[in-house]
């Protein structure tokens, strides 16, 4: 029966792969964007003072305590308030998803710019290098190479999170493929080839991610 | 010997304090370095040594007193801190090499950002350099392939790429291997040879009796003795002095 | 005035660019509001106040939330126990998990590794729905909404709980093998008495981080209509044409739910932590 199975889920195809152009602009386009946020929020809240300070904490301890789901669909019907225009699916998923991502990212690159050795910019200061060039230099580029195993992190996170986009209407991978399986009645079959499919992308990046954790940890010895 | 009285003190600190929350660290400290000499500051851990050395160049603030560095006052407008960085190179215990530049790089970084110096020229000023602590063929390697004691000469080279007036070293063999830590003094005695104004916190004893101008012994945050070696060593004006000598000689 | 630092200020030195006596007097002024600072929130506040659709926030009627405040309520503690639920029977089968592949049986560890590895590299979306609509054609049982929301999210959370367990049985020093092995303790002893209540300590900030993750991943059971927060949360949007309120009040919800927890979870690790 499953033999039979796996024909319809190749019959399917032609939509699954129209869902996963979509999956694909949602991850690439969020993570884009949610980089410069995060990098905005992150220096925001470590050269900032006070009140910027507090503005950038209360933005991350938002944006990672609501539920994804909650937020694209709060954006979605909340769009009109602001500026009176209607969003799609589509955009308010991507900005849901940017503000989402610019929030894990900021607390990765706060992690990873405090964890290069204070040593570090010392050294540059009293070599008396100016401070722009002691950040991009020095410390940035230390920083970068810590936390880019949490980067691969947050890259796989953002795959998951796409799927959700499909409870709001939003015609990616996974909502396609309840789409096609519904028409066929092959729930298994459909939703274990996109259940694989996920995991072949997600699985290497995730060993990736751990190779490289060895190495830096091999490295600090 | 004293010919140094007669330059004129290139660094002034004047009644320097510092705390942290309840505990002070640094009281009243008082120095005065001229050019040319070379200071070696000895005591106890937790004297306050480090924490001296590092608010000459600004790594530490003060809370109140005067640090004078060839002209430049702390406290000032904020750009003084970043002069006297210039003019003050700093070799750490820990030397605090870039990991992710090669030996060449980490030398010519300051001197192209801070003083604009073409690539051509800093190349050249840092070859020789390496050249000058004897490492001239590690110049394209990374400091993790290097040894302790190669890893501060590079960093000793470092500082001096910036033609520094003075240099400030913060315990710079404590951290090594034993069998390393000649490499590194024979490095600092032809340093102190040549003429360079040093302060230099260390627990070296015999290498600070052997080439200081001075010796000052700080110990609970206050500076208790300064005097010329012979004095110091062999005629200790203080018990707290005295008793730290029968410790560590 | 004392400059006190902060342990901000001690660990941050890595950001300090002028130590801040060199400032001079303007010192005390500066403390919170700075010229940047300033600028951006200013910035932001003219952004929001011109593009928020005024007219529309006036027609918005919070006060429907007083009249369905039961149900919202209700569904947000069934929430609260569908997470807790999943989390609770993920950590026993993760912590067995933990316990077994700690044996070093070959093909066992291969297995278990396959399982762990599945669970965690697959949408939480996907899995849902492969074990609601999915697996009953396969074992011919129909699972209720509820009924496949939490098996779905607990074997997700025993994927992740498996490896946080792993972690926190290898960090529990050595030492305490040597003399459990030394003592001649059983290994029931040893496990329950002695490993497990160290390992458990070092668990628990993962295990907040994951609480925290699960409680998000809860609102997606709202897709089965399960019955907790976001399923009761659309179907009052629906019903009363105000999503807006709704789905603002619901967020909060979801915000005071995840900031109470992040609080539990660093008393709790105090407490853990604090006899000595």
């Amino acid at each position: 029966m499953t033999l039979i199975g796996i024909s319809e889920v190749m019959r399917s195809l032609p939509e699954l792969w129209v869902g996963l152009r979509f999956t694909l602009l949602l991850v690439f386009a969020s993570l884009a964007i949610g980089s410069i946020i995060g990098l905005f929020v992150c220096l925001g809240r470590l050269l900032g003072r006070g009140l910027l300070v507090g503005l950038c904490a209360t933005y991350t301890t938002i944006f990672r305590g609501i539920p994804e789901v909650v937020l694209m669909f709060w954006i979605y019907y909340c769009g009109p308030l602001l500026g009176g225009f209607r969003p799609s699916s589509l955009s308010a998923a991507l900005v849901a998803m940017s503000l989402y991502v610019g929030a894990l990212l900021s607390e990765i690159f706060r992690g990873g710019i405090l964890a290069v050795p204070r040593g570090q910019a010392e050294a540059a200061r009293s070599l008396g290098v100016p401070e722009f060039w002691v950040w991009t230099s020095v410390i940035l580029p230390q920083a970068f190479r810590i936390v880019i195993p949490a980067l691969i992190g947050v890259a796989a996170l953002t795959v998951k999170v796409s799927g959700i986009a499909s409870t709001i209407g939003v015609t990616e991978l996974v909502f396609e493929a309840n789409v096609t399986a519904g028409q066929s009645y092959r729930y298994f079959e459909m939703f274990t080839a996109v259940g694989v499919f996920y995991f072949l992308i997600l699985f290497p990046m995730s060993m990736i991610a751990k190779g490289y954790e060895r190495k830096l940890v091999k490295r600090r010895k | 010997m004293t010919d140094d009285q007669m330059l004129a003190p290139i660094v002034t600190c004047t009644n320097v304090c510092k705390r942290y929350g309840a505990f002070v660290a640094l009281r009243d400290v008082n120095l005065e370095v001229s050019k040319g000499e070379v200071v070696c500051i000895v005591g106890p851990s937790g004297g306050g040594k480090s924490t001296f050395l590092r608010t000459i160049n600004g790594l530490e603030s003060i809370d109140s007193g005067t640090i004078c560095f060839d002209g430049i006052t702390i406290p000032g407008p904020a750009r003084n801190v970043g002069l006297i960085r210039r003019e003050a190179g700093m070799v750490f215990q820990s030397f605090n090499l870039f990991p992710h530049m090669t030996v060449r790089k980490n030398l010519i970084l300051a001197p192209v950002r801070a003083r604009g110096l073409s690539h051509a020229e800093a190349n050249e000023r840092a070859e020789r350099l390496l050249k000058r602590v004897g490492i001239a063929n590690q110049i394209d390697k990374y400091p993790d392939q290097l040894s302790g004691g190669q890893q501060q000469r590079v960093a000793i080279a470092r500082a001096l790429a910036m033609e520094p007036k003075v240099m400030l070293f913060d315990e710079p063999t404590s951290a090594l291997d034993p069998e390393m830590v000649k490499e590194v003094l024979e490095v600092v005695r032809e340093l102190a040879g040549s003429g360079m104004t040093m302060i230099i916190v260390t627990h070296e004893m015999g290498f600070a009796r052997e080439i200081s101008s001075r010796v000052v012994f700080m110990v609970e945050g206050s500076i208790a003795v300064d005097a010329p070696p012979e004095r110091f060593f062999n005629a200790p004006s203080e018990p707290r002095l005295e008793s730290f000598l029968s410790k560590v000689l | 005035m004392e400059t006190t630092p902060t342990i901000e200020d001690h660990d941050s030195s890595i950001v300090d660019i002028v130590p801040k006596s060199a400032r001079g007097v303007l010192r005390q002024v500066r403390q919170s509001l700075d010229p940047v600072s300033v600028i951006v929130l200013v910035a932001i506040a003219i952004g929001i106040y011109n593009v928020i659709d005024w007219s529309q926030i006036r027609t918005l009627d919070f006060g429907i939330i007083i009249k369905f405040w039961r149900p919202l309520a209700t569904a947000a503690g069934m929430t609260i126990g569908i997470t807790a639920a999943a989390l609770a029977c993920g950590l026993v089968i993760g912590i067995l998990l933990a316990i077994l592949l700690e044996l070093r049986i070959g093909f066992l560890r291969y297995v278990l590794n396959a399982y762990i590895e599945i669970w965690r590299n697959t949408p939480l979306i996907v899995q849902l729905f492969w074990v609601h609509f999915g697996l009953p054609m396969v074992t011919g049982i129909s699972t209720t909404a509820l009924q496949s929301g939490l098996l779905a999210l607990t074997l997700q959370s025993s994927a992740y709980l498996a490896d946080i367990a792993r972690a926190g049985i290898q960090a529990v020093p050595k030492g305490q093998w040597d003399a459990a092995m030394a003592l001649s303790l059983p290994a029931r002893t040893k496990w329950i008495e002695v490993i497990l209540p160290q390992a458990l300590k070092i668990m628990i900030p993962p295990l907040g981080n994951l609480a925290v993750s699960f409680l998000n991943g809860s609102a997606l059971l709202g897709v089965l209509s399960v019955g907790e927060l976001m399923t009761i949360s659309t179907r009052i949007s629906d019903y009363t044409s105000k999503p807006i309120e709704i789905m603002t009040v619901v967020a909060l919800l979801y915000l005071a739910i995840n900031v109470a927890t992040t609080y539990l979870t660093s008393r709790l690790e105090r407490f853990a932590g604090a006899p000595r």
